[in-house]
């Protein structure tokens, strides 16, 4: 009682610092439990995707070597099929702005009929180790770069990065030694898994494989190689996969890079910081340069995107048919797979007769990507995860609906296809760590710019360390 | 004061609202040239020259060769049509294609009746020319041009001519008729500049029917041929002396389209919405939007990137028979969808859906013809001829599994002179192919409506 009337003889600012303190403290407790009931990780699930019914036996988890491999008969059977083109003539001035310059075709065919090495470049392939296991009745294929030279006493930290469509496995061969080379104080072993569907990954044969699953095989395929902690990266459908990943183990997941963050739609806020965003874009989170990469919006990022997912909407609606020609075709494959390459790595290709494919990458590097789909005839596959993906319910789906909660780092490249401001994407990763606006590059950027991106991968490991 | 304002204001909207009425827009337009390079200072070569389609053992032997070198995929246990072309029923027409169908057999067919073609703004057209035969003497025909649509061909009509230009019975209207391919598709000869869009063929086809020596006739159109026929009526009213479609999408929203969308399934009388109307527009979101979204895929695409979309499949005989033969599938019915084999063969023959295939695979016109969506939605949905009302004597038969319903008070929007709309008792996209008789009927009864008015 003592005390009781102690504190009821407070005189008043003390009295109403200590109400104040209380609500302080009542408010900061509310918040802490109903944050600590958002970082619940999304549930697992399960899933089976080979022919037929699933067996009874236990699945055969040996992980298995896998050597990639040619023939005379496989390279002289493009070559027949290259000699059959028919080709047809692009509209005068049309340079890329109708799609791949037929003109410019010619030449990257002729390219690839006469002087590109097939068998030189299984070689390139071969040069990591390839492996593959068996997952949910799938066979999926990855290869595992440990350091050459592995420090003593220095922690290796495991790393998996994730291709995107419609790119695979070897967009990663050249950050790869700048990931496994000991600098900084910071070493990664680099695993490169296949999205089952994609390259030398068994398809998936019943329907509904979306990103949730490709996640799940995936957290698996860590577990299986004995890696209780590791980081993951991803651009394309690979930010999507890695983001899954983080959201279903957190406590696995000691670090997420993304070089592609979609925006999921939050109405409002966006709305507003839209509207407000070019006049007073401090005011709703905007730097200059989110204002330089966003603005005018309408152009940028309404038309634009109009004039450039053609193919994300036929792929999503009828994959089989828009696949059916391209995989009896290899330079109707080269062409829409090389256009990407082309206008996604800067729109301002679309203007040049030879859609400025070769300013960033060498046509070998290409069609070694173009030759992986090829060989494989996974194109179709590949197509139907955009359908997977973007049912009539993606909105509820449970990864669009929960947030992030594990340190996530994100590189902003200039001429990536949307721009996703850090203010657009703290709306889901709550816990950003790093955000880099990169001095150069487009959508493709391991595959174009591996240095910027190595470094901004250690500078956000050494983020996510700091004691 | 007040009441010589209102007075004034009143005066002003009676002026203004009458001026309207009487004011009658055109669309303009201007000459184009679409040949190689500059235009040639020698006038153009107008004269007609009989054409025949032909075939050979190599171009036989090429197909076949492209046929067995296929690289299918299988299909998704139980997925029917639903992910696209179906790869177990895929097999069965590659089958038949290859070991069946008889390219020569077809081609002496389509030579059956006489091609022609003549060179305008620099580019030849080729059209089938119908005159009816063994008629009395002073019998007056008919003219009436046909229009075709994407992926479709002049060949689509091959089922109605007889029924329009040799009918059975004696009341019917014998017809002259001329089906031209639209630039780009087929036996027509592709544009080589930028910018060959509906207007231009509407022009184009206005050139070649005075060449013809006709100062008047009849126009019929579906699917792209809608809009080429539909821009012909604004560019010379008086030339086109009626305007048949089997589809006719708006082409600009419009207030009373909004309310009804808005209203139509709670007040259906107020708009006139029949119960086939409000089974095919709502509930809104799901019928028309979504079902949209579903479906226009191949639009996107061929309205972006049509030289890329199309470059595999002038390489690959079989991926062109999918993508074409898909939208015979999903077009004719969306329940069809659902069905292993798409239900192709319930309404076409294998025979006639590959020989309009064929068309586009001997021409190698697959890329040029998917250009068409660039040139017109390329600049957006805005252009001068959306936006012109359309004062010719019009007729819709609107069959129930068009892929876009219209009702009657959204066509009435741009068709200032509706005289017949015809809710047909079954039927989809591709009506002259497969419910010949039902839209020939529909085509003589417009037709003799308006011949009687001109005879009173």
């Amino acid at each position: 009682t003592q005390r009781l009337e102690t504190l009821s003889n407070l005189e008043p600012p003390r009295s109403h610092l200590l109400a104040a303190s209380v609500v302080g403290f009542g408010g900061l407790l509310a918040c802490y439990v109903a944050c600590r009931r958002k970082t619940k990780a999304i549930p697992m699930g399960n899933g089976w995707w080979g022919r037929g019914q699933k067996p009874l036996a236990e699945e055969d988890e040996r992980i298995h070597h896998f050597e990639v491999k040619t023939s005379d008969e496989e390279i002289q059977d493009l070559y027949k099929r290259i000699d059959q083109t028919r080709y047809t003539d692009p509209l005068e001035d049309a340079r890329f702005h109708y799609g791949f310059n037929s003109t410019y075709l010619r030449k990257v065919v002729s390219y690839w009929r006469n002087e590109f090495d097939w068998k030189k470049q299984v070689k390139v392939l071969n040069k990591y180790p390839h492996f593959k296991t068996k997952i949910e009745g799938l066979d999926v294929h990855f290869i595992h770069v440990r350091p050459p030279n592995p420090p003593e006493g220095q922690r290796v930290r495991a790393l998996m990065l994730v291709h995107g469509w419609p790119g695979s496995f070897f967009e990663f061969y050249k950050i790869i030694p700048l990931l496994t080379e000991r600098k900084d104080g910071l070493v990664f072993e680099v695993i490169c898994p296949s999205i089952p569907g994609y390259g030398y990954s068994e398809a998936p044969h019943k329907q509904g494989f979306s990103g949730i699953d490709a996640a799940r095989i995936f957290l698996k395929l860590m577990e299986r190689l004995g890696f209780s902690e590791f980081y993951l990266q991803g651009g394309d459908w690979g930010a999507l996969v890695t983001t899954v990943m983080a959201q279903m183990k957190p406590e696995c997941v000691r670090g997420l890079h993304l070089n592609f963050c979609m925006a999921r739609r939050r109405g409002l806020s966006m709305m507003l910081s839209l509207m407000i965003g070019p006049y007073l874009p401090f005011l709703v989170g905007f730097t200059r340069e989110d204002v330089k990469r966003l603005f005018p919006f309408m152009e940028r990022n309404v038309y634009e995107l109009l004039r450039e997912t053609g193919y994300m909407h036929i792929q999503a609606t009828k994959p089989d048919t828009a696949g059916c020609g391209v995989n009896s075709s290899p330079v109707g494959l080269a062409s829409y797979l090389l256009e990407k390459f082309s206008t996604w790595t800067d729109f301002k290709n679309r203007d040049l007769e030879d859609g400025g494919l070769e300013r960033k990458f060498t046509l070998d590097d290409l069609l070694t990507n173009v030759m992986i789909y090829w060989t494989t005839g996974t194109i179709v596959t590949s197509m139907r995860f955009y359908k997977e993906n973007m049912n009539r319910n993606v909105q509820n789906r449970l990864d669009f609906m929960n947030e992030v909660y594990v340190p996530t780092g994100v590189a902003a490249f200039p001429n990536e296809l949307m721009h996703c401001p850090r203010s657009w994407a703290s709306l889901q990763y709550k816990n950003i760590r790093s955000y880099s606006y990169m001095a150069r590059g487009g959508h493709f950027a391991a595959f174009e710019e591996p240095q910027l991106l190595a470094d901004d991968i250690r500078q956000f490991v050494k983020q996510v360390e700091k004691p | 004061m007040i009441t010589e304002v209102l007075l004034a204001l009143v005066l002003g909207v009676v002026v203004y609202v009458l001026l309207l009425k009487g004011k009658q827009e055109t669309l303009q337009t201007e000459d184009g040239w679409w040949g190689i390079g500059e235009p040639t200072q020698i006038p153009e070569d107008e004269s007609i020259q009989p054409f025949r389609i032909e075939t050979s053992s190599e171009e036989i032997q090429d197909l076949h060769r492209r046929i067995d070198q296929t690289r299918t995929f299988p299909s998704l246990e139980d997925s029917q049509f639903n992910y696209g072309f179906n790869s177990c029923y895929l097999q069965k027409v590659i089958s038949y294609w290859r070991n069946e169908f008889d390219w020569k057999k077809q081609v002496e067919k389509l030579n059956r009746y006489p091609h022609y073609k003549t060179k305008i703004e620099g580019i030849d057209i080729h059209f089938v020319h119908v005159r009816p035969r063994g008629l009395p003497d002073g019998t007056a025909t008919i003219p009436l041009l046909m229009v075709h649509g994407w992926p479709g061909s002049f060949y689509e009509f091959y089922g109605i001519l007889p029924l329009l230009t040799e009918p059975s019975s004696p009341d019917d209207i014998v017809f002259e008729v001329v089906c031209p391919s639209l630039p780009g598709y087929g036996f027509s000869e592709a544009p080589y500049k930028k910018g060959f869009n509906s207007v231009c063929a509407a022009r184009l086809f206005h050139k070649l029917m005075k060449r013809l020596g006709f100062n008047q006739f009849y126009a019929h159109g579906g699917d792209w041929g809608w809009l080429v026929t539909t821009n012909m009526a604004q560019l010379e009213p008086k030339t086109i002396k009626g305007l048949h479609l089997n589809f006719a999408p708006p082409s600009k929203p419009s207030l009373p389209m909004m309310l009804s969308i808005m209203l139509g399934s709670r007040f259906p009388k107020l708009f006139g919405f029949t119960e086939h109307d409000l089974k095919r527009l709502f509930p809104y979101m799901d019928k028309v939007l979504v079902e949209s979204l579903k479906e226009t895929g191949y639009m996107h695409i061929q309205a972006t990137k049509p030289d890329t979309v199309g470059r595999a499949l002038n390489d690959s005989p079989v991926g062109l028979a999918a993508y074409i033969l898909e939208k015979f599938s999903t077009w004719t019915d969306p329940e069809f969808r659902n069905m292993e084999d798409g239900g192709l063969e319930r309404k076409f023959s294998l025979e006639d859906l590959l020989t309009n295939v064929m068309i586009y695979w001997t021409t190698g016109s697959i890329i040029s013809s998917m250009r068409f969506y660039k040139e017109n939605f390329g600049k957006g949905l805005d252009e001068p001829h959306s936006k012109i009302p359309v004062y010719v004597p019009t007729a819709l038969a609107s069959f129930p599994n068009e892929l876009m319903h219209s009702p009657k008070l959204w066509v009435k929007q741009k068709y200032h002179k509706l005289i017949s709309f015809t809710p047909m008792a079954r039927g989809g996209h591709f009506a002259a192919m497969e419910e010949p008789e039902l839209l020939a009927k529909d085509i003589q009864n417009f037709i003799k409506i308006l011949e009687n008015r001109k005879m009173k």
